[in-house]
């Protein structure tokens, strides 16, 4: 199967993220913590939070999509879902999923987009 | 609604990241696709509030997967560069446009980015209408909703709309619509067109 190669040592290894449902379009910011970072006892043993880590979540204070992310950090797009990911299961983000979508489009879903491209026009 | 962007972007930090408001609870994605040339960051440049932005994703060609990521060997990797930009559409909803290459040497990535997508927009340069042809044929196996979008260049021959449909091949209910890419206002009025089409289309489904 073809797929991105993601950068090996950023990731520790991983190339997939912990969560699968992480889109390009779903939207991140921090939460509030200590320095926005969680306990130390909180980190499970393969996580250690590296220095991309923590420019994340210097970076989302308030919200970003995971794409703005990749783009304000200069990263690619695989190693952001994954680092975003981690500080996802760690508690030290929050992360809201793309809008549900059904095989078939919610009427109501589109028709709040077309209101507010009409109203932008 | 309008106030929710303008408050967005101050012009004196174009490249810093532009926070969405506080409010907003998800987004929605829509693709902007095409041969190469044809218009895709022009395009998504004219419709997003915020300073269009580039990522990037390293792609293999070889058969070894995901798990070799030595990126040595006799594999290919090539960068797929991505242009996207952003729309508020109101205090709850995003919209996400992303410029994505058509090329059939990108379709790894295409899963992983059409997934969830509200539909495309398939640039077309009538000059070159060949070129598109990749990307048409694999809207339609992915079953994504698409619109053609006819990018208007000062040498673009037209055609009757029968003709243009018969000679891209595409079915009666995809729209063919026409815009200069470069015109914020065009590139809204496409982009509506677009949205309202998926609207109907969703319309008929619910009926019995
Ligand atoms: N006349 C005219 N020129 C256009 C239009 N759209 C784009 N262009 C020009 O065409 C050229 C290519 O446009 P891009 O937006 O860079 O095309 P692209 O699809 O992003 O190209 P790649 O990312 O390289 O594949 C630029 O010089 C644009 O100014 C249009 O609607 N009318
Ligand atoms: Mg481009």
């Amino acid at each position: 199967m073809n797929g991105p190669v993601r950068p090996y040592v950023i990731t520790g290894g991983r190339s997939r993220p912990t969560r699968t449902d992480l889109a390009i379009e779903s939207l991140v910011s921090a939460l509030p913590g200590p320095l926005g970072l969680p306990e130390p006892p909180a980190l499970p043993e393969h996580v250690l939070l590296n220095r991309e880590h923590r420019r994340i979540l210097g970076l989302c204070h308030s919200l970003l999509s995971v794409a703005e992310v990749a783009a304000h950090l200069g990263l690619p797009l695989g190693v952001v879902k994954v680092l975003v990911g981690d500080l996802w299961d760690l508690g030290a983000v929050q992360v809201l999923p793309p809008v549900p979508q059904a095989e078939r489009l919610p009427t109501t879903l589109l028709e709040e987009v077309l209101v507010g491209l009409r109203q932008l026009r | 609604m309008a106030s929710a962007n303008s408050a967005e972007a101050p012009a004196s930090r174009p490249s810093g990241p532009q926070y969405l408001p506080s409010s907003v609870q998800g987004a929605v994605k829509i693709l902007v696709t095409g041969p190469f040339g044809v218009g895709k960051t022009t395009l998504v440049g004219s419709l997003s509030e915020i300073t269009p932005l580039r990522t990037e994703e390293t792609m293999t060609a070889a058969s070894s997967g995901v798990d070799d990521l030595t990126g040595r060997g006799d594999k290919t990797t090539t960068t797929v560069a991505l242009d996207f930009g952003r729309i508020t559409l109101n205090s709850r909803l995003a919209l996400y446009l992303f410029g994505t290459p058509g090329q059939q040497r990108f379709w790894p990535l295409w899963d992983d980015l059409s997934r969830g997508a509200l539909g495309a927009i398939a640039m077309v340069d009538l000059r070159r209408p060949d070129e598109s042809f990749d990307v048409l044929g694999r809207l339609e196996e992915q079953r994504i909703p698409f619109a053609v979008a006819v990018n208007t260049f000062p040498d673009t021959p037209s055609y009757p709309e029968e003709e243009l449909r018969s000679a891209l091949d595409v079915l009666p209910e995809v729209p063919i619509l026409y815009c200069d890419a470069r015109d914020r206002r065009q590139s809204y009025d496409l982009l509506i067109d677009f949205v309202d089409h998926l609207h109907r289309s969703s319309l008929l489904e619910l009926q019995p």
